[in-house]
């Protein structure tokens, strides 16, 4: 993960939803600061810088609030309903030597023997949650698919995570399948489709029986 | 063969509104590659079977196709030259009630210009504005 990246804070006096829409008009990102059991702060960021850094892969920000400046982690965030924008953003206080629980996006490296078999990769799991030093924070997971066949199928423990990480996802959560499904089932679903009389309305559970429909 | 449900508890419903956006079902949660509505409006299940033929012909023997969406909706419509009244008309067809920023469809299995043009041909069988989104990763 990238170095850490300093940013201005205002504190938010109003909350609520037209006050952070006005908020958001100008600029600004709104945000709340909790953590290390001190009170949570609700502040406002500059979106522009902010969601650049996300972009290059910043997880973790110097926040200057009142002078004061405090480690932040993301911890969420919130997107519009089309997932464009970002509206909202949960950062979290830490020390760079604490060991937090996190979510890293798990990447595929590779093109897979069973790909060449004709086999698709089905992907289950995109990201594991390892914990690690906040510093440590890698910002993704390479795992090379490389020797998966068909048939075969990739679960948390098969993945080598870096010295120092430890996984916090369950070691028996599946992550990738390699299968043949396309040319059989798709075959068997064409042959369901026009094979089948198709029925023309749905069984009513609350029709009485020998109740029939009028009109 | 177009989509319905198997079991109902009531035959005709009331047809609603659709304010809002997509509170749910509005990210990619089972393929890579999904499409992603930009209006909202019913679509038919004839429409979504036309959907799923459109992209399993382009995709042939690779991918696999998600739909996300149901017609758990069932319209009436009276028949021609009848006058109004008597009752509530006949049941016509079922539809998905579908809202801004619900996801349709999702391909996995398949790189991104494949699925991108899988989709599109989907998108053209659509009543709707629609884009292409890829799964977010976690932050």
């Amino acid at each position: 993960m990238s170095d850490k990246m300093v940013l201005k804070a205002e504190i938010r006096q109003s909350t609520g939803t037209s006050k952070t829409v006005r908020l958001r008009k100008a600029g600004k990102m709104p945000a709340i600061i909790y953590g290390h059991k001190k009170a949570p702060v609700s502040v406002a960021l500059d979106a522009h810088k902010f969601v650049r850094a996300i972009h290059h892969g910043q997880r973790i920000f110097e926040v200057d609030l009142d002078g004061t400046t405090e480690t932040l982690l993301i911890k969420d965030a919130q997107y519009d309903h089309l997932g464009r924008n970002m509206i909202h953003v949960d950062l979290v206080r830490v020390d760079l030597q604490e060991k937090v629980t996190v979510a890293v996006p798990l990447e595929l490296k590779g093109t897979s023997a069973g790909s060449h078999e004709g086999a698709i990769i089905d992907e289950h799991l995109d990201h594991l949650e390892i914990e690690c030093t906040v510093a440590s924070i890698p910002e993704k997971i390479v795992f090379s698919i490389k020797e998966v066949h068909v048939g075969d199928s990739v679960h948390a423990r098969d993945v080598e995570l870096p010295a120092g990480m430890v996984l916090k996802t369950s070691t028996d959560a599946l992550i990738l399948t390699c299968h043949l499904v396309a040319a059989a089932i798709s075959a068997e679903d064409e042959t369901i489709h026009e094979g089948e009389e198709a029925p023309t309305s749905p069984e009513v559970i609350t029709e009485k029986a020998g109740e029939e429909t009028t009109d | 063969m177009a989509l319905m449900p198997k079991r109902v508890k009531y035959r005709k419903q009331m047809r609603g509104k659709m304010k809002g956006n997509a509170s749910r079902g509005n990210f990619v949660a089972f393929g890579e590659y999904g499409l992603q509505a930009l209006e909202s409006h019913w679509i038919t299940g004839r429409q979504i079977e036309a959907g799923r033929i459109a992209a399993t012909h382009y995709l042939r023997r690779e991918g696999k196709v998600h739909i996300r969406i149901f017609p758990n909706h069932s319209y009436t419509k009276k028949p021609l030259e009848t006058r109004m009244g008597k009752g509530k008309a006949e049941v016509e067809g079922w539809v998905a009630r579908v809202k801004p920023g619900a996801i349709l469809y999702e391909i996995g299995g398949v790189d991104m210009e494949v699925a991108r043009i899988a989709l599109c041909r989907i998108a053209h069988k659509m009543p709707v504005k629609c884009r292409f989104v890829t799964r977010r990763h976690t932050l």
